[in-house]
């Protein structure tokens, strides 16, 4: 069955600071040489749907820079490929779900010149690695018009965003907002019948400034929603504390072998070619992930550090993200620190910020 | 389609034996080098850099890997629509099919493939050395002298001159003898390979040259001294920088460390003349909690929970808890098991060692490991 992916980026958070600045969360870098919507795009490749729609945010630039014609996710094509559609001006907040339906109406044309069975919706800034083949397989089997992807979490888990409430059959009875007392966690992903969808439009046209997934919760007793369950890592990053710690999951042994070194399933971004690492005689390199073109000389610990990154005698990184071309000057001391592109400290320069309150370094900024 | 002044034919066809296992199943331009890069890099990012966007690459020996890894030649920004990079290996015509013969027969099979670019100057280069180098400034002398062959020399020390092709020039740099491995040298110029012929000249004589019986087909044996003989203009253009063909496993070995221990050698951090590669798919690398890792160039996708010291792990490489990895090469993909001791090694791309392993001779020659594991 034929199956398109629709990727939401159109939606901001006020928690980054300068992070966030000239960019879309969407963009954001991560794991040392990706962006977020990385993830998103090469689960629907992975997944061999060859048609991806991404609803741009009302910032861009660096987004679209990111994922150009689709090349690294073998979206560049003929029949199909990448479709870039603007979202509206006023996209959303940090709330529940992602997917504001005057976008999704805006992107009308996209459902309907396609003759797909189902979309898969995404948002774009979840750290995870899904084959999306299963889940279309049971959405087919299921005669649900949509089928919403979940994850268990333990109770009590900070985790924000929409619960299922689940029926002995696998049907969501209610969507909820309280989450402390529920454990099927919406992972924000969901398919649906590509018709139905398109009804779904007219029917609720003028709740269009309303998130999709709201609106299915209020009209739940007239749907019928199957769910099917993701039992793997899932990093949500909602402000910078999870973004330092979503990032040092990567250097867990079992969750790092999950996301990326899936052979079937690799992550894709866009090719950069840097010369490999050189590790000094002095340099110390701890649990980190270091990308290339970088030239470590001094100490690195539970940090990730993204490309072409100089690190000098007796600097000493410690639970920090230092993301492209960081110059890092001898003996300086970074801790609980996220550095944007192109930071430079000078030498000797200390800062510490703390794990529930890291620092925020601006790109481009020099201290 | 406009007209090219220069495209380059890249000779990759040879199985370069002396390498021993590094090229039993990958054709020696394929072969990994620097971690990163496999060898035909130096040569197609030259070309990018020095602004030539047709290449011709003429392949024979095994050439899997290396199709695969060219691909498009986008990696080297060369997927364009008047250009790009052409593989092209022996072919079959009305009368048969045939082998290239020799690195001139190569060229001569593909006569066809270079008038339908109708280029003024074809540059000729081999896939297997290890340089930056910018053609442009040989095709200006070139130019300049009116000259119907450029040979690109490079100084080499008087006692080793014996092992290269030697040119005598004048001068001004006109070629007036060139002497194939002379027991008694009377110049140090050493041919690297690399000329600049003129089009028209270079095809009429590989014409000559394909109906001469006696010809190896060869441009150092045969067609560059058969043009000497015929009074063509042959100047030499000297090269001034690093260049190495890595003809054997020490010298493949020490290139290597050359790069890692002297970065003013052939540095491939600097942004300009970069060396790009088809690599570059893979995760950062991952350094282990109790990893140890100084003096050593290491790629993205590498997981290190051992320790690591002057040495070079390629993309994807593993080096197991516990283990130890001294002054060696660990190819791409390879794995190193727990609490193995390498030292001296190189240990061939795909190859896994068993947990414990001891590997190479602490004391003794560099040897290379394992036969390559062929994958994507």
């Amino acid at each position: 069955m034929k199956t398109i992916g629709l990727i939401s980026a159109n939606y901001s958070s006020s928690e980054f600071g300068e992070l966030l600045e000239n960019r879309s969360l969407a963009s954001l870098p991560y794991g040392g040489r990706y962006r977020l919507i990385d993830f998103a795009l090469s689960n629907m490749s992975n997944s061999g749907i060859t048609t991806v729609g991404v609803i741009a945010p009302y910032d861009s630039g660096s987004l679209i820079d990111h994922i150009g014609i689709g090349s690294p996710w073998s979206l560049g094509r003929k029949s199909g490929g990448l479709f870039v559609m603007p979202g509206s001006a006023y996209g959303l907040q940090s709330v529940g779900s992602r997917f504001l339906l005057r976008d999704l109406i805006k992107s009308r044309r996209f459902f309907e010149r396609d003759d797909a069975d189902y979309v898969i919706l995404a948002s774009s800034t979840d750290v995870w690695n899904i084959d999306f083949g299963p889940v279309i397989s049971q959405h087919e089997e299921s005669g649900s018009p949509i089928t919403m992807i979940y994850k268990k979490i333990p109770k009590g888990e900070d985790y924000y965003g929409y619960f299922l409430d689940i029926d002995e059959e696998g049907k969501v009875k209610s969507i909820n907002t309280e989450g402390y007392a529920w454990s099927n966690y919406f992972t924000d992903c969901f398919i649906v019948d590509r018709e139905y969808m398109i009804d779904f439009m007219k029917w609720y046209e003028t709740l269009e400034y309303m998130d999709t997934v709201q609106i299915i919760r209020d009209n739940m007793d007239t749907m019928n929603i199957d769910t099917y369950e993701f039992k793997g890592y899932l990093g949500k990053i909602k402000n910078p504390v999870d973004f330092i710690k979503v990032n040092q999951d990567m250097t867990d042994y079992d969750i790092r072998n999950e996301v990326f070194c899936n052979i079937e399933r690799p992550i894709f971004t866009k090719a950069q070619d840097e010369a490999p690492v050189f590790h000094y005689k002095e340099a110390d390199v701890r649990n980190s992930l270091i990308s290339a073109g970088c030239r470590i000389e001094g100490k690195v610990e539970n940090s990730i550090i993204f490309r072409s990154v100089n690190v000098g005698k007796g600097a000493v990184i410690k639970n920090s993200v230092i993301m492209m071309h960081g110059e890092v000057g001898d003996g300086a001391v970074l801790n609980n620190v996220i550095a944007d592109k192109y930071v430079s400290i000078t030498d000797g320069v200390k800062i510490y910020g703390t794990k529930d309150a890291p620092v925020v370094l601006g790109k481009d900024k020099k201290i | 389609m406009k007209k090219k002044q220069c495209i380059a034919m890249l000779l990759a066809g040879g199985q370069g034996s002396r390498l021993g296992k590094l090229t039993t199943n990958i054709a020696k331009p394929a072969v990994s080098f620097g971690g990163k890069y496999r060898i035909i890099d130096f040569g197609l990012s030259n070309c990018l850099s020095s602004g030539i966007d047709t290449v011709g690459i003429l392949v024979q020996y095994k050439p899997l890997i290396l199709n695969r890894y060219v691909g498009t030649g986008e990696s080297w920004d060369m997927a364009v629509q008047d250009g790009g990079v052409h593989i092209l290996p022996p072919y079959a015509s009305e009368t048969g099919g045939e082998w290239y013969e020799g690195t001139a027969d190569a060229i001569y099979h593909n006569i066809d493939f270079i008038d339908m670019y109708e280029p003024e100057n074809v540059l000729i280069l081999s896939g297997d050395h290890i340089y930056k180098m910018d053609y442009n400034i040989m095709l200006t002398e070139h130019l300049d002298n009116n000259a119907d062959l450029t040979v690109s020399v490079i100084e080499v020390p008087w006692e080793e001159a014996s092992r290269f092709g030697i040119m005598s020039t004048d001068d001004e740099g006109r070629i007036t003898k060139f002497a194939e491995k002379p027991k008694k040298p009377d110049s140090n110029l050493a041919s690297m390979g690399i000329y600049i012929f003129k089009w028209k000249v270079l095809r009429k004589a590989l014409l000559d040259d394909h109906d001469d019986e006696k010809s190896s087909h060869d441009f150092g044996k045969d067609v560059i001294p058969k043009m000497l003989a015929d009074k063509k203009k042959l100047f030499v253009y000297r090269f001034r920088g690093y260049w190495r063909d890595v003809g054997t496993v020490k010298s493949y070995y020490d290139s290597q460390m050359d790069l890692m221990d002297d970065m003013e050698h052939i540095n491939v951090f600097t942004k300009d003349q970069k060396v790009y590669s088809n690599s570059n798919f893979y995760p950062p690398q991952f350094i282990g909690p109790k990893a140890n890792v100084s003096d050593s160039l290491i790629c993205n996708g590498c997981t290190v929970y051992g320790s690591v010291s002057h040495s070079i792990l390629g993309s994807g490489a593993i080096v197991g808890d516990g283990s130890v990895v001294e002054d060696s090469i660990v190819l791409p993909n390879a794995k190193i098991g727990r609490n193995c001791k390498v030292k001296n090694a190189i240990i061939n791309e795909g190859y896994e060692t068993e947990d414990n392993a001891e590997i190479g001779d602490p004391d003794g020659e560099v040897a290379v490991f394992g036969r390559a594991k062929l994958s994507i």
